[in-house]
């Protein structure tokens, strides 16, 4: 009040006097919370000032001089200067994407300042997928980051940025959440997101040093803003199923099938064409799940405290009876302003609780395999289990005396097995935040934050060793277990049951000090960052306990209450706790707003290298943009925008699995290490030297990049391309000592490098055609080739890929993409004994087994015949993204897609004994005598590695189609806005694959069963009912 | 206001100066695993000799294994479905494995490696300041007969080997300096081991002088050195600690452990925490209804055949389940198991299909000896004493007395006395390399043994491309 009274007393006194007057006023956002540091310009000059704390400013202008008022991230007003001389302005958010802000690591930026490669993604982009983690719901939304899923209940997903880098050590970015370095996001509630920023270009990463080589996720969570409270609840009901199931052969075919593999390998017996039972395993097994999620957020301010609070509860059941997953998380972010607003203290506060039954995977898996003749239960009521009577052929246990009784196959009751699989899972995630913020003056500005994650884990499983052993056949009775459990008092074969827990606890921190300088004079704007960090993570703890014969009641699952009859087993371990010490700066110049140049530095020093003598290490980096369509000469051009950009960036991978010095090993439990002496047969603890280490660093990867953003037809179209290259020259990794030598494990070393160099490209159209319609298309597409070159002698040829039957279908080749496929050629089928006789071919070919290729034609097929096949990682992901809004409606399509990729139909490829069933497909063509077919083997065929399981890895899948309408203030009364919607998650999913998905993220290590299909969970399809009110 | 503020810049000064700190901040320890520069205070030799020991443990044992002694030979078939080739067994079974042959490669590094502890664990020793010296002695005679033991495995298996720390990784040792050198270990470890008497209760189990001397006498019968493998043979028979099982088919039984006949066995316990040699009575249980295994390794036609030959039932039934029997222990064996005859020698009663069971196996026992004897006895002209070993294992399984003095007449019977002797004891394909009986045992089997190819194992070929320069061996 006091300063429109003193301007309007200035107005009364001045006005007339001078054309040179002094205008002055308050500048504030659409909330009317004032802005300090907000710019105020007079247009064409040089002339400028900055608000103060309270939004204050005063500049010396003349009539008819235009003002131009301008603030990050809101859009710039402009304003004639005429008789007054107070102008107040109230700048409203920007809905230009130029303008829009982006975190950078310790500090933001415009958008249209950028000179990297930074991505973002707003609350509104991750609302429209609702999933358990933001990164889920970003698949397909950001070019050239490539986010793998799986859709079972509360997995991480895999998020790879501009290809895999590295061969042996970590692959998974950095993830900033406010500050605080993290390994993963699965504590925090995707509604409590206001933004997701990925940096995907060196120069911009460098700031994070030896963490940033897979790229950085900085997530900024909400906070609350000045005015009355919000009051948001966000509510969702799912019902979930399998979206591309596969047709397996049924009974009638199964017996076909079964029988020609019996008459060409000779086996004693025909399956009867009579049978009692056509079980549909998939059936029996999956069930329609359900999910849910609450979430209540309140927010506000005033003018010494912003609050922000939210509770979130999610609820997935999976695919699997009886499994389950929950989560419950509750944030708070304050923050309070004091000293006029120059001292801003932010204490955070996440807490993440989560409740999990998983099941294994394998079930999965059996049910594909396990015959249709089996029954689910027998008439007993017992589990059923694929024995036959062979003597009748007949599937069942029962038969008369003389006659033999044997098995189809070694495959359990997968609904049996599922019912077994009794884990629990419980853990408890405290994330904490505590930051300071000092405006110093009014160009600098000094900041603490300290942030830490404690993260508790517990896992119970137990396991009914009777109940499995009784299971297994039915013909065992109760009575003849305990029988053997009292003739074999220690045998652990004959407990009733094993219970075990493991506990982990994990602690990490890190606590970073910096100063800020922000000032401008005349044209030239500074920008400068400096600061320092202390970091402490892996300090974990593990215990391990397991105990026999427990009561069978889950109330009394307590090892203290496990039999005494048995030794209980007791592990328990610290892991090698890691700090590492870092400075950082940042400088960013630009003049004119025209040229821009950012340069990065960190210093890392790490104490997992401290052996090494290159334990401190600097990253530094530089990049330079041009915003060509502020020059004149682009006046007229009819481009809103455009700016050109590139540098040159380094990067470090610290993220080894291991301290880097010499050990011995020892292992309390069952292990090559130990032996039994003794009369007693006392198990004696042993040791081993380990592999001598050698000199590890953290790998370092340099990149060049360029990139170009234009938007034109009035902002309307706008498009980015990037092109990047980047190599990481001393990759390391995981070296198998020579077989002849002394020493057993791997060790690792930097032995190559590894190159990834793609394009992406992102193109965005949006357009509002009246006031009630408007509408977007987005189309992105990125391009990685992935390459091993350079490799030390010998250290290549690690294989992979391990099919879990003795076949493993990967291997590291220098000239190769990492772990690519190798396996033998398919080339056809052996249709006579004759072709086999006179061709080179495996000793168990037999004709309808399919024919591999002699590639050195040495008359014999081994590994020397194997070739390389691509890679299970695509070379190219692309998304497409449609908008459309309609007086009240809005309706989104968002599609995903990969492709240039293969992947590894194991289920189809992998038998055991021949008893297995195998998909309508594969019944249907299969080989049946010479001429029917040289594609597809027979009823009879080998389970080794070929390219014939090898398929084409491309596929489109619509993630969602979600349509939503939005009824507010005016329309009713209590809300000031809701909105109901309805989504179709994942409905369509169009692949040339085979098996139930090609998406195939399995533990994510590229040298493991990333790409192939076997006890993989399914993918689904998700409908979704929701509701968001806004009180 | 001033002095607050000034305050406030006072307190974030202070943390800025707490946060930059020394490097001291970077020193962290080891908690994860032992250092070596630790080693000395916190472990011992000892420690490091059960590693060599517990290497005798691992699973190829339990399955690679069983194909490159068994499997390979005529005594075996692969068993288990037709449909589960057990990755290369059904190739070793038909005699066409490659040099990618897994189970080959599999004990090619496995041998190496547990070479590789001893010779750690000996220089750990050495360089040690172990005070008791007697202690010390007997750990290195231990470790230096488990690395003697070893490299018998391999050269026999693979002729000329690359010995660790003599020759470089791509050279391979001339099989006589091989010799040699096991010669050199076990003379070492005779002199520094205690006699299996001597030993204290609690290490029960340990390699004994009685078992260097047998398995020199072994190694010097594969080398034809016939005085030195009788020498030593006598050693051992003579030494008073060894005598026969009364009953063949005890030698199988858990009472009969580190028994009178026991020279040296791989050691096991089926209680938590159970440790033996894993999954091997898993790999080789019977496979099917009320079966407990993965039915592998199963006893060929040809060796019923040779057991009814001799009219060897007490032999022939201690080493062979067949379905529909009911086993000593009670445990009935479904008529419908999978297979027609499975390995009684590694079936344990009480862990059955366990993981690790309490079986311990039987490496040299003193039957085996006695036939050392009689036939570096025989092969040296004396008769009489080769008979007198025969007939000592013959009457225990109730055989009639072989009287033939005939030389060549009398190395047959040795020969076939000990396949049916140690029939499943991994010694088959040796045997019937060592005596250039393969290729006419294998052409009776049905399969084809190239003369000039077969005798070695091949040179794995991930040691090939580990070291290309590494010569393959004849015909591979």
């Amino acid at each position: 009040m006091k300063n429109y009274l003193l301007t309007f007393i200035l107005l009364c006194c001045f006005s007339g006097f001078a054309q040179q007057q002094t205008i002055s006023g308050v500048i504030t956002d659409d909330q009317d919370m004032p802005l300090p540091g907000a710019s105020v310009l007079i247009k064409g000059t040089t002339t400028g000032t900055q608000t103060d704390f309270d939004g204050n400013y005063s500049i010396e202008a003349t009539n008819g001089d235009t003002l131009v008022f301008s603030y990050v991230g809101m859009e710039p007003q402009e304003i004639v200067v005429g008789n007054t001389s107070s102008i107040n302005v109230s700048l409203t958010v920007s809905t230009n994407q130029l303008d829009e802000v982006v975190v950078v690591g310790y500090g933001t930026q415009r958008r249209s300042d950028l000179t990297g490669a930074i991505v973002s993604a707003k609350a509104e982009d991750i609302a429209e997928q609702p999933a358990l983690n933001a990164m889920q719901s970003l698949q397909g939304k950001v070019a050239g980051v490539n986010i793998i899923n799986s859709d079972a209940p509360g997995t991480d997903p895999k998020v790879v940025i501009r290809g895999v880098g590295t061969a042996s050590a970590g692959s998974s970015p950095l993830y900033v959440v406010d500050g605080i370095m993290v390994s993963n996001i699965q504590n925090i509630s995707p509604s409590d997101i206001a933004s997701v920023d990925i940096m995907k270009d060196a120069s911009s990463a460098a700031i994070y040093g030896s963490d940033a080589a897979n790229g950085v996720v900085l997530i900024t969570t909400k906070s609350g803003k000045s005015g009355k409270a919000k009051i948001k609840v966000e509510s969702f009901y799912g019902a979930k199923s399998v979206l591309n199931p596969v047709e397996m052969a049924n009974g009638q075919e199964y017996i076909n099938y079964f029988n020609e593999k019996q008459t060409s390998t000779g086996g004693s017996y025909q399956l009867s064409p009579n049978q009692a039972y056509d079980t549909d395993w998939y059936d029996e097994l999956i069930g329609t799940a359900f999910s849910n999620n609450n979430n209540v957020a309140i927010s506000g301010g005033s003018e010494n405290v912003d609050y922000f609070f939210s509770v979130n509860n999610y609820n997935e059941d999976g695919l699997l009876k009886d499994q389950r997953y929950n989560r419950t998380t509750i944030r708070t972010n304050n923050t309070f302003k004091l000293f006029e607003g120059r001292l801003k203290l932010t204490p955070n506060v996440n807490l993440s609780f989560t409740n999990e039954n998983p099941k294994g995977y394998g079930v999965f898996n059996d049910a594909y395999r396990q015959s249709p003749l089996v029954p689910v239960y027998y008439e007993s009521g017992q589990y059923g289990q694929s024995f036959v009577n062979q003597s009748t052929g007949l599937v069942g246990y029962q038969g008369a005396p003389g006659e033999t009784i044997g098995r189809l196959n070694s495959i359990g009751n997968p609904v049996a097995n599922a019912f077994y699989d009794n884990q629990k899972i419980q853990t408890t995630n405290l994330q904490g935040l505590f930051k300071a913020e000092f405006d110093v003056t009014d160009w600098l500005k000094l900041s603490s934050r300290f942030g830490a994650t404690k993260y508790y884990y517990k896992k119970r499983v137990f396991n009914d060793v009777k109940g499995r052993w009784l299971t297994s056949d039915p013909t065992r009775t109760s009575g003849q277990f305990d029988q053997l459990k009292e003739e074999n008092p220690t045998s652990l074969t004959y407990v009733n049951n094993d219970l075990s827990y493991e506990n982990k606890e994990e602690f990490r921190y890190n606590w970073d000090t910096f100063i800020t300088i922000d000032k401008s004079f005349n044209k030239h704007n500074f920008n400068m960052l400096l600061g320092l960090t202390r970091d402490l993570r892996n300090d974990n703890y593990r215990s391990y306990v397991k105990g026999y014969d427990v009561p069978s009641q889950e109330q009394y699952w307590n090892i203290d209450m496990a039999s005494s009859d048995y030794d209980k087993i007791a592990e328990q371990g610290y892991s090698n706790i890691r700090t590492k010490l870092s400075y950082f700066g940042r400088l960013q110049y630009n003049f004119d707003n025209k040229y821009f140049i950012t340069a990065n530095f960190r210093r890392d020093g790490d104490s997992f290298f401290k052996e090494n003598e290159e334990y401190w290490g600097n990253f530094p980096s530089f990049s330079a943009g041009w915003v060509i369509s502020r020059e004149e000469f682009m006046s007229n051009s009819g481009i809103d925008f455009l700016k050109i950009r590139g540098g040159y960036g380094k990067l470090g991978n610290a993220n080894v699995p291991q301290l880097n010095t010499n050990t011995v090993s020892t292992d309390p439990g069952s292990n090559s290490n130990n032996y039994v002496f003794g009369p007693n047969q006392s198990l004696i603890f042993g040791s081993s030297f380990g592999t001598p280490v050698t000199e590890l660093t953290w790998e370092k990867t340099n990149e060049i990049f360029a990139g170009l953003d234009i938007s034109i037809l009035e902002s309307r179209l706008s498009a980015n391309l990037d092109y990047y290259n980047r190599t990481t020259e001393n990759a390391i990794m995981n070296v198998k000592p020579l077989l002849n030598s002394a020493f057993q494990a791997s060790y690792y070393d930097h032995g190559g490098e590894v190159n990834n160099e793609g394009f992406e490209v992102a193109l965005n159209w949006q357009d509002q055609v009246s006031e009630d319609f408007s509408y977007s298309i987005g189309v992105n597409y990125g391009y990685n080739k992935n390459v091993l070159q350079d490799v030390k002698p010998a250290y290549d040829g690690n294989t992979g890929g391990s099919l879990a039957n003795g076949q493993i279908t990967k291997r590291l080749q220098e000239g190769q993409p990492l772990y690519a496929w190798w396996m033998y050629e398919a080339d056809g089928v052996w249709q006579t004994q004759d072709e086999i006789d006179n061709s080179a071919s495996l000793e168990s070919a037999k004709p309808g087994y399919l024919k591999y290729k002699d590639q050195n034609e040495d008359g014999i097929i081994d590994d020397r015949d194997k070739v390389f096949m691509d890679s299970y990682l695509p070379k190219f992901n692309y998304g497409i993204n449609l908008g459309l809004n309609y007086k009240r409606f809005d309706f989104n399509v968002d599609a995903f897609g990969v492709g240039g990729n293969k992947v590894y139909n194991g289920l189809k490829g992998v038998r055991i004994d021949g008893g297995e069933n195998v998909t309508k497909e594969v019944y249907d063509n299969r080989w049946t005598g010479p001429g029917s077919t040289n594609v597809n083997p027979g009823a009879d065929r080998d389970a080794v590695a070929s390219s014939y399981y090898l398929e084409n890895g491309d596929y489109l899948r619509i993630n969602n189609i979600s349509i939503g309408y939005t009824l507010s203030e005016d329309a009713i009364k209590y809300f000031s806005k809701l909105r109901i919607y309805a989504t179709a998650q994942n409905p369509f999913l169009f692949t040339k694959y085979t098996g139930f998905t090609p998406e195939l993220l399995q533990s994510g290590a590229p040298n493991e069963t990333a790409g192939i299909e076997l006890s993989a969970y399914p993918n689904v399809k998700t409908f979704i009912l929701g509701v968001n009110i806004e009180l | 206001m001033k002095i607050k503020y000034n305050k406030s810049l006072l307190l974030l000064a202070a943390i800025v100066t707490l946060v930059a700190c020394s490097e001291d901040y970077l020193d962290v320890d080891s908690r994860e695993d032992i250092s070596q520069e630790d080693s000395e205070q916190t472990l011992k030799g000892e420690n490091f000799v059960t590693g060599v020991y517990g290497m005798l443990t691992d699973f190829s044992y339990a399955f690679s294994y069983l194909g490159v002694t068994e499997i390979i030979s005529d005594n075996a078939d692969k068993g288990s479905s037709p449909t589960d080739s057990g990755a290369d067994k059904e190739a070793l079974d038909n005699l066409q494995h490659t040099t990618s042959a897994g189970s080959v490669r599999a004990m090619w590094e496995l041998w190496y490696k547990s070479i590789g502890r001893a010779t750690s664990s000996i220089e750990f020793l050495e360089t040690s300041s172990m005070e008791n010296a007697a202690l010390k002695n007997r750990l290195i005679g231990e470790a230096k007969f488990l690395r003697a033991l070893n490299y018998f495995w391999l050269v026999r298996s693979f002729g000329d080997v690359t010995i660790q720390g003599v020759s470089e990784p791509s050279e391979r040792a001339p099989k006589e300096e091989v010799y040699a050198y096991i010669e050199q270990d076990l003379k070492d470890a005779i002199d520094a081991l205690p006699k299996k008497s001597e030993y204290a209760s609690k290490d029960l189990g340990r390699a004994t002088k009685g078992a260097a001397q047998a398995l020199l006498s072994k190694v010097f019968l594969y080398e034809e050195k016939w005085d030195e493998a009788q020498t030593y043979a006598e050693m051992v028979i003579n030494s008073g600690e060894y005598s026969l099982e009364p009953n063949y088919e005890d030698i199988w039984r858990v009472y009969t452990e580190n028994g009178v006949e026991s020279i040296f066995e791989v050691q096991a316990r089926g209680e938590s925490i159970a440790h033996g040699v894993q999954q091997y009575s898993q790999t080789q249980g019977a496979r099917g209804t009320s079966g407990w295994g993965w039915g592998f390794n199963t006893p060929s036609q040809n060796l019923v055949d040779a057991f009814d030959a001799e009219g060897d039932e007490i032999r022939k039934n201690a080493t062979i389940i067949f379905p529909g029997e009911t086993l000593w222990d009670g445990r009935e064996v479904s008529a419908s198991v999978e297979n027609a005859a499975y390995n009684e020698k590694a079936y344990s009663s009480a862990n059955a299909g366990a993981s690790d069971t309490d079986k311990n196996i039987r490496i040299i026992r003193y039957a085996e000896v006695l036939l050392i004897h009689a036939e570096a006895a025989n092969e040296q002209g004396n008769a009489s004493a080769a008979l007198a070993s025969l007939k000592k294992v013959r009457d225990r399984v109730n055989l009639p007395e072989y009287t033939n003095t005939d030389q060549t007449a009398l190395r047959m019977k040795i020969w076939n006395e000990r396949r049916l002797e140690l029939a499943f004891e991994h010694d088959r394909w040796f045997d019937l390399l060592r005596t250039g009986q393969a290729k006419d045992a294998m052409a009776e089997d049905g399969k084809t043994f190239i003369t000039g190819k077969h005798e070695l194992f091949p040179i794995p070929n991930d040691q090939l491309i580990q070291t290309p320069e590494i010569p393959q061996n004849p015909g591979w």
